[in-house]
């Protein structure tokens, strides 16, 4: 419960942060706190500073584009998103914000600390490889941009390297999508997960089943179930759910998911 | 959301404070934010613990240094095993042999029993630096293998926890009622049930332990304020340990948040806490953590129901049944084996079988210890009937409401005795069922299975019946040992005049929520004839009002029948004295010709000469000259209720074991989904029974709060470990308790049987007796068509349940 | 580290440890101990306040992250010692028992109040749905947020 000493930045612009990331080994980027604070709290990971980038409002806001790109900030908040009008032309996004845990994490977690703590029950990053989101990140040597799919690298691994940051992540147009979870009590932790998204063919990108979102696609939600098998999976066993179980309902998910993307 | 129903209450409407639903008195303070909870409790100079926890379920300590830590500035000083075992005895056991044999001390010996076991706790001056510093402090460890299983500890090369007792058997009986042989020769069949499994979990009050402790020095005593709810019991144990008089531990608690039985036993860390005082002539200040919490406190208890054999007619009635309950006790017996016989209270649940055998084994495991938690022993044997009627129900192709309705004890039987005498004093448990039914829309089922089908799903509806026994005879700790000194039970309540008129009352219990300010005021002021809120309450518990007895506290669900009872006698007794005193006033007047009315006392016949409480106070306080010298008044009312119990038969195992049997029966509609086994209750009916009911509000309340945390461990809460006796869900994230989304409609009602044993009419109530699981478990029953022989039910285990059906 | 923080209208300064928790802060520093704690991972919501018209949970912030900031905790409802009209709907439910959990019940319900003067049933369990109680089932408190709904 109680947190290691650390030291506290709060800088007053991303390449202020950048600096402080690259000049201190032991520094991490404070986002939402949602997870960072309780991983201290269970001094799992004790970082030697913490670079708050709650005063930085060059990494919030969303942008529509006009030709229905979504430019999300990493330091949105999932109740910024989920009011957020620009986001509306991909409703997805907010609709699986919307059950994240509870008002308080909402209104300070935020869609980059989701997806760059890569938690492998976590909501969105699967939902970005489905949606075919890229990521843009900061370091030093200035700004590249990656897929989703290349982002998440291993559990609790991302492509943000030491004296990065993620600034933000764009979304494409698109509007059938669909998402289904089995969750460990209503909007709770996720059990297992999938999204998906239809453009022609069917992408959907399974969770909680691997380190890193597993992506199969099919022709149509009908072969979505083949597919994820033909995926071989090995999920975890915990106290949750066995392997075969989240294996099982990857597959019940992932085709629900896909249906409902069909049919939006 | 919710609605009540009332059936009709088969006594007349009262009048007064009894039977209203008054708002309570507590709030305000608790809604103000101006509660006092144990944490909110400070003291100059106070140093702040944190233990060194045990990372292992089971291993031998072999080397303890807490020089680094000591050394750090701030660090106020520390505590191990071995200075305990220098200060203290063992905790004294109530088991008899083997149990009895072990040596408990409150911090670790020698060996680590489970992981999250104190072994060194450390005082710093902030409590960071304490749990910074508690990484300092060396301990060495040889590991052993862990017991995970009770079904193992007693196999022949599982280690043992506790060489003392030569054996992981910690305790076990016999209990054999009626004539089974001739039950199972006049049995029409034998239904046969290999094994049903009763899940570890607890209540998770959201307030965890703690503890504020000072030591005065003078006079050798401490102050314990602390949120245990059980303090005549904590005295019991900690005294001879510290080898102090009672007197010595002033146990001090005002608001309490949640206990549900499960801060009955942090009586190790007391003392703890009380020996670093004295160590450190300091305060010391103990919060445990939520993980803290999950690793170590008060787990209820896991019992296996093996080789079950009940004896049946084809008409669906229950002869008799012999099962052998394994009972899981964890690392230590702290509250323990008390368990094995606590479910004796209700023996035959809410049947009338008369030809029982139970075989009870209590064994030990690498596990956190066990104690009571809502429902303590009783409600696991009652998920056992619940089971069995249900699936001799379903082997029998017979309705479960039939069946239930065959075989319940009749409302014209009570007071009933059961088979090992204890006295069902009142209730009519299938009216209850009609209600609950009627509640659930029970006609509409068909049409919404139906629905259901149509929308993929199976729809399941399942009943879950249960009592409250309440108000315990101590003296049933004899069969667990017969050497005990204990029997009976008791509570105690003050009521006075002060000077200026003020009805100030004292309890002897510590409620954790369940309204003790105001209910006790009701019984006042009706005895008194004046306003609710001319009585006052004092909050909490307090050692030095001595206003306690041997089982002071507030579990096991007493309240409305001990605690009301010594508020009752206590007022009684004032009412008396004010009479007398006004007769004496008024020249010489008889009591019968007075009564209480409008804050003060008068004459029947004459309301002209009238005394108010004031002037009674005041009297007696400050202006008793010239009163009659044989006049016997104090106005300062001290009453001890004793309920009525002998000693039971320690040999037959035969005695009322409880005074009062509240019941309760619920129905629950769930809806599962095939392809997942993620389900979700679609429709609830709860309806209560506890005689007369004080504040039918609080009451409800209770209904409602046992209805959540049973549907909780039904569902997702479970204490599961893995192989090597890790607790693998050992806080909110991994362990998911009921929230807001979570729960379905509910409808209550409820019926009155007053108690024909206890002063107002009232049994106790609150625990509840875990009638959700009994119901949810009968519902996926009938929602799947498998035979369900598990207390805990997530989706996994239910998807599992319909591959095999398949 | 220097922190500036306005709790109910009463500024304080402190100088405090970054590591601090903000509800430690509250508690320990400020002896404002209306906000609870009742678990380790953020999970119960026993400690939520609002701060800058936000609701949060108060253990998953630091307490110099609210430097500069205006907080609200349950001991700055009720105005002259009265209760508000959403406390005495709590009260006239029953919608606490051990009351435990109620402050951070108190700060949701406010926040949602706010926001929504007349909220639909899903949106009040919605808005409570960070906020653990262990004694009442929820049930009552559903019933106290929504009579005072407009």
């Amino acid at each position: 419960m109680l947190l290691r000493e650390v030291e506290y930045a709060k800088p007053t612009s991303v390449g202020e942060a950048l600096e402080l990331l690259a000049a201190n080994d032991g520094a991490r980027a404070l986002a939402g706190g949602q997870t960072m604070i309780n991983v201290m709290k269970a001094r799992a990971a004790s970082p030697d500073m913490l670079v708050d980038l709650n005063g930085l409002e060059e990494l919030r806001g969303i942008e529509l584009a006009g030709d229905g790109t979504l430019t999300i900030g990493a330091m949105t908040t999932y109740t910024e998103l989920i009011r957020s009008a620009e986001a509306k032309a991909r409703p997805i996004l907010g609709e699986v914000c919307a059950t994240i845990a509870d008002v308080q994490v909402r209104n300070r977690g935020t869609i980059g600390g989701n997806v760059c703590s890569n938690d492998p029950t976590n909501h969105l990053p699967p939902l970005m490889v489905a949606v075919g989101a890229r990521m843009t990140i900061a370091g030093a040597g200035g700004e590249r941009e990656v897929s989703a799919e290349e982002f998440f690298l291993g559990v609790y691994l991302t492509a943000v390297g030491p004296g990065e940051l993620l600034t933000r992540i764009s979304v494409p147009a698109g509007k059938k999508d669909g998402f289904a979870a089995v969750t460990l009590g209503a909007d709770g932790t996720c059990i297992c997960n999938a999204a998906a998204s239809v453009n022609g063919a069917v992408r959907v990108a399974l969770g909680c089943v691997d380190a890193v979102p597993v992506l199969v696609t099919a022709e149509t939600p009908d072969g979505v179930a083949d597919a994820v098998r033909a995926a071989s999976l090995m999920p975890p066993s915990d106290v949750h759910a066995s392997s075969e179980y989240r294996t099982h309902l990857a597959e019940v998910l992932a085709t629900r998911a896909a249906q409902e993307a069909a049919g939006r | 959301m919710s609605e009540t129903t009332l059936a009709p209450a088969p006594v007349e409407v009262q009048k007064g404070w009894g039977g209203q639903s008054v708002p309570r008195k507590e709030d305000k303070r608790l809604l103000q934010g101006e509660g006092v909870f144990v944490d909110d409790v400070k003291r100059h100079g106070m140093g702040y613990l944190h233990f060194v926890r045990s990372p292992y379920a089971h291993a031998h300590i072999t080397r303890v240094d807490v020089s680094a830590a000591e050394a750090i500035d701030g660090v106020y000083g520390t505590l191990t095993g071995e200075e305990v075992a220098a200060l203290t005895d063992p905790f004294f056991q109530i088991s008899s042999v083997p149990g009895a044999n072990i040596k408990d001390y409150a911090l670790a010996l020698g060996k680590v029993r489970y992981v999250g076991e104190p072994v060194v706790a450390v005082v710093a001056e902030t409590r960071e630096l304490a749990r910074d510093a508690s990484e300092l402090v060396e301990v060495d460890y040889e590991p052993l293998p862990a017991v995970v299983d009770a079904r193992r500890a007693q196999d022949s090369e599982t280690p043992v926890l506790h060489d003392d007792a030569g054996g992981n058997l910690m305790w076990t009986g016999l209990y054999k009622w009626g004539d089974l042989d001739a039950a199972f020769a006049e049995a029409d069949r034998v239904v046969k049930i290999p094994e049903l499994h009763f899940h570890r979990f607890n209540s998770t009050p959201l307030e965890c332990d703690g503890a504020l402790v000072e030591f005065n020095r003078g006079v050798g005593q401490w102050t314990i304020h602390t949120n245990n709810q059980f303090p005549g019991f904590a005295a019991i144990m900690m005294g001879p340990a510290m080898k102090v008089g009672l007197d010595k531990l002033r146990f001090v608690t005002q608001d309490i948040g949640g206990g549900f039985g499960n801060k009955i036993t942090s009586h190790p860390q007391l003392v703890v806490c009380c020996l670093l005082a004295r160590k450190l002539n300091r305060p010391v200040q103990w919060t445990e953590w939520r993980t803290d919490f999950h690793l170590s406190m008060s787990h209820g208890n896991e019992r296996w129901f093996e080789d079950t054999e009940v004896a049946v007619k084809n008409d669906g009635t229950l002869l008799g049944f012999r099962t052998k309950a394994l009972d899981d006790a964890g690392a230590w017996l702290r509250y323990e084996p008390l368990g094995g016989v606590i479910w004796a209270q209700v023996t035959p649940g809410m049947y009338r079988w008369r030809h029982i055998e139970l075989e009870f084994t209590q064994v030990a495991t690498n596990k956190a210890p066990v104690s009571p938690n809502r429902g303590y022993s009783r409600m696991q044997h009652l998920w056992f009937t619940e089971r069995v009627i249900d699936i001799v129900a379903r082997e029998l192709g017979l309705d479960p409401v039939e069946v239930r309705k065959r075989n319940y004890i009749r409302a014209e039987d009570m007071p009933y005795e059961t088979p090992n005498g204890c006295i069902y004093d009142s209730g009519d448990y299938a009216a209850m069922l009609d209600l609950a039914l009627e509640l659930i829309d029970y006609d509409s089922i068909p049409a919404k299975r139906a629905d259901a089908k149509e929308r993929g799903k199976l729809l399941g509806v399942g009943i879950g019946s249960t009592l409250d026994s309440g108000t315990n005879n101590f003296g049933q700790s004899r069969l667990i040992n017969p050497e005990l000194q204990f029997s009976g039970n008791n509570e105690v309540a003050t009521v006075k005049l002060d000077i200026f008129g003020e009805i100030v009352v004292t309890l002897g219990t510590t409620p954790q929520g369940q309204g003790h300010e105001t209910t006790a005021a009701q019984v006042v002021a009706d005895i008194l004839s004046c306003s609710v809120d001319d009585v006052h309450v004092r909050a909490g518990h307090d050692s030095y009002w001595n206003s306690h007895a041997g089982f002071s506290g507030t579990y096991a669900s007493q309240f409305a029948v001990t605690g009301l009872g010594a508020v009752k006698g206590a007022t009684d007794m004032l009412a008396a004295e004010i009479k007398k005193l006004a007769g004496a006033v008024f020249g010489g007047v008889p009591a019968e010709a007075l009564e209480l009315a409008d804050g003060g006392v008068r004459i029947k016949d004459n309301h002209d000469a009238f005394l108010p409480f004031m002037a009674c106070g005041a009297i007696i306080n400050a202006n008793n000259a010239g009163l009659p010298e044989d006049l016997d008044v104090t106005l300062n009312c001290r009453y001890v209720y004793r309920p009525p119990f002998e000693v039971p038969d320690v040999e037959r195992k035969f005695g009322n074991l409880t005074l009062t049997y509240a019941a309760q029966v619920h129905v629950a509609v769930v809806e599962v989904d095939p392809e997942t086994g993620a389900y979700e209750i679609v429709d609830y009916a709860a309806v209560d029974d506890c005689g007369k009911r004080i504040n039918p509000q609080i009451v409800e309340g209770q209904v409602m709060g046992a209805t959540a945390q049973a549907i909780g461990a039904a569902i997702h809460e479970t204490y599961e470990y893995d192989e090597d006796g890790n607790l693998l869900t050992p806080n909110f994230y991994d362990y998911h308790v009921p929230h807001a989304l979570d729960m379905p409609p509910l409808a209550t009602g409820a019926i009155e049987s007053p108690s024909p044993f206890t002063p107002l009419g009232t049994k106790g109530m609150g625990e509840g007796g875990g009638a959700g699981i009994h119901a949810v478990c009968a519902a996926i029953q009938d929602a799947t068509g498998a035979i369900v022989t598990d207390s805990h039910n997530p989706y996994q285990r239910v998807w599992r349940l319909l591959q095999e059906r398949a | 580290m220097d922190v500036t923080v306005t709790v109910n209208g009463t500024a304080y300064e402190r100088d405090v440890e970054p590591r601090k928790l903000l509800i430690h802060f509250l508690r320990d520093d400020l002896d404002l101990t209306g906000s609870h704690v009742g678990c380790d991972t953020g999970n119960c919501g026993a400690c939520s306040v609002i701060l800058d018209g936000v609701l949060v949970k108060s253990c998953m912030l630091l307490a110099v992250q609210a430097n500069g900031a205006s907080i609200e905790t349950v001991e700055g409802l009720s105005e002259d010692g009265e209760l508000t009209p959403l406390q005495q709907a709590f009260n006239e439910h029953h919608a606490l028992q051990c009351g435990y959990c109620t402050p951070g019940m108190l700060m949701s319900a406010t926040a949602l109040l706010r926001e929504s003067p007349s909220p639909s049933d899903e949106e009040i369990k919605k808005a409570l749905q960070g906020n653990i109680c262990r004694c009442t089932g929820y049930w009552n408190i559903f019933e106290a947020v929504k009579s005072v709904a407009k």
